[in-house]
């Protein structure tokens, strides 16, 4: 399948000597949704800011709708390209309208009025950028963003800074966005990544940890029980650790890892083999937090 | 380009402290200060002593209104040329880069060099459109005056313009060095005194109406340097730094 995206050995070090990319290589499919984690650091920012243009890779390629940044042809790409900038200022002399206006003609297409009507944007059409309250300034990116209809969004942390409230509007909105649009989602929101995307690409230090979908993702793990016991959760623990497993105690439960969801009924009948009451035990479905964590720990 | 200069023009006019600032000081330097030295100096001549040996080839023959229209008025049409687009170049450039407002330009479809050419060429515009009428005003009057013929005014225009691109043109080398509008004025400071030292040195070393063409060229050279250097050094990361 042809890659939308795709960074080729990609290094990025700044002028302060600082390697945001270490020989980063990965690309991601037309139609894909991805999203890009790391820990502070990572190379996240870095690699949205190489797939926009506005940063030259040290050594490496980065390619976007199979052109380069120096190609001729990239400007082409870009307008095929909807992007939202992490945080960025907002001017106090242009209003909502203004803005969107120079979005549809720098990219050649668009209706305002429809993406005005789609984000809630409406009662804030003459109110200046930097007028606009959080939630409304990243409606407004995303609105900016998808106005031209693009084939490839590019999200740097989308819902970063936003109350609850706000960014589950935001959330629902790039939901629809999303759909049949090849994305790559840049986030620290582990929930958001999981809701949003099916793959993951986790970065470290500049380097790709790992680059497969969530679902492989999952089935990778050792799967979880959550058990509980009429006995103390010391006596739980303890009879787990005889059978050579380590549990994690949460409140009066064990939290033990099997090696498959099959050995459950095995490990269960020797607990009450022991004498444990076992009264629940609840297969426990592999977070992405859980997935990052093992993944950035190993 | 035909987009993001029609933002600038637009930005630009919306900001009362940029254009307060770019047309109150040209209103002092080519209105206010020089018309009344003016009509002084066409009443009463004033005759000033001979420099030892002749002086330098500028200050030679230099009787009554000629002083006012061969050194002083040429001298602020020059500074007045430098100074707008230089106080435009503080709103445009840097206050963007300060804001991090640059940041919404990134994610949209265009290049760094359409981004600063067009806040160059609404500079440009700028420094021409106040610059241009109120230097007109004062030449009226020169011209009225009879202190100097229509065509040897008119030659003014050349340092003018001349002033206004050298000016534009630092600009860029602002956008690279100044991160912020305190800075932008520092730097605009260290920027402008060679370009005055150089201004004077040429108005008083070159004598007769030649001395405004070989200041125009001069200034278009210091301006062109400016621009090479600048387009050579600047990137996104630079700017975006």
């Amino acid at each position: 399948m042809a890659s939308a995206l795709a960074f080729e050995s990609v290094t990025k070090r700044y002028r302060n000597g600082v390697v945001a990319l270490d020989g980063a290589s990965w690309s991601i499919p037309v139609g894909a949704r991805t999203c890009l984690l790391g820990p502070n650091g990572a190379g996240k920012s870095t690699a949205i800011r190489l797939l926009e243009g506005a940063l030259r890779p040290t050594s490496g390629s980065v390619t976007l709708l199979e052109t380069t940044p120096d190609a001729p042809d990239y400007p082409a790409a870009r307008r095929r390209t909807g992007i939202v900038p992490q945080s960025p200022g907002m001017y106090a002399d242009l209003s909502t309208d203004d803005y969107l206006t120079l979005v549809r003609r720098l990219y050649g297409r668009g209706d305002v009025a429809r993406v005005i009507e789609a984000f809630g944007l409406a009662p804030y059409r003459r109110t200046m950028l930097a007028q606009l309250s959080g939630g409304f300034r990243r409606r407004l990116l995303l609105a900016a963003a998808l106005l031209s209809e693009p084939e490839v969004l590019l999200l740097d942390e989308p819902t970063v800074g936003l109350d609850p409230v706000a960014a589950h509007d935001v959330h629902a909105f790039l939901a629809t966005a999303m759909r049949g649009r090849t994305t790559l989602l840049c986030t620290h929101n582990l929930a958001e990544a999981e809701a949003l995307c099916d793959d993951v690409v986790i970065l470290r230090a500049g380097r790709v940890l790992l680059h497969e979908p969530l679902a492989e993702l999952r089935a990778r793990v050792a799967p979880r029980l959550r058990v509980r016991a009429r006995q103390p959760v010391a006596s739980l623990v303890a009879a787990l650790a005889r059978r050579g497993l380590a549990a994690d105690i949460d409140g009066d439960a064990a939290i033990v890892s099997v090696e498959a969801r099959g050995a459950a009924p095995d490990l269960l009948r020797a607990l009450l083999g022991e004498g444990i009451d076992v009264f629940e035990a609840t297969p426990l479905e592999p977070s992405l937090e859980q997935l990052f964590l093992d993944v950035v720990r190993s | 380009m035909r987009i993001l200069l029609g933002k600038e023009l637009g930005q630009l006019g919306r900001s009362r402290a940029a254009l307060v600032s770019a047309t109150l000081i040209p209103l002092l330097l080519l209105v206010v200060v020089p018309i009344p030295q003016l009509i002084a100096f066409s009443k009463a001549p004033i005759n000033f002593p001979e420099l030892p040996g002749g002086g330098p080839p500028g200050l030679q023959s230099l009787r009554g209104a000629d002083f006012f229209v061969q050194l002083l008025y040429p001298l602020l049409v020059t500074v007045c040329g430098m100074i707008v687009p230089s106080l435009a170049a503080s709103y445009t450039i840097v206050s963007e880069r300060e804001r991090r407002t640059l940041e919404l330009l990134v994610a949209l479809p265009v290049r760094l060099t359409e981004i600063l050419f067009a806040k160059l060429l609404s500079i440009l515009i700028l420094g021409v459109v106040v610059t241009v009428p109120l230097f007109a005003i004062t030449a009226t009057v020169v011209v009225i005056l009879g202190v100097a013929p229509a065509a040897q005014v008119a030659l003014l225009l050349v340092p003018l313009l001349s002033a206004v691109v050298c000016s534009t043109c630092l600009s860029l080398l602002l956008t690279l060095l100044a991160r912020d509008f305190r800075t932008a004025n520092n730097v605009n400071g260290i920027l402008f005194f060679p370009v005055l030292t150089v201004t004077v040195t040429v108005l008083g070393g070159v004598g007769g109406s030649a001395r405004f063409v070989v200041l125009g060229v001069v200034l278009l050279a210091i301006g062109a340097a400016a621009l090479v250097a600048g387009a050579r050094w600047i990137t996104f990361e630079r700017y975006l730094e």
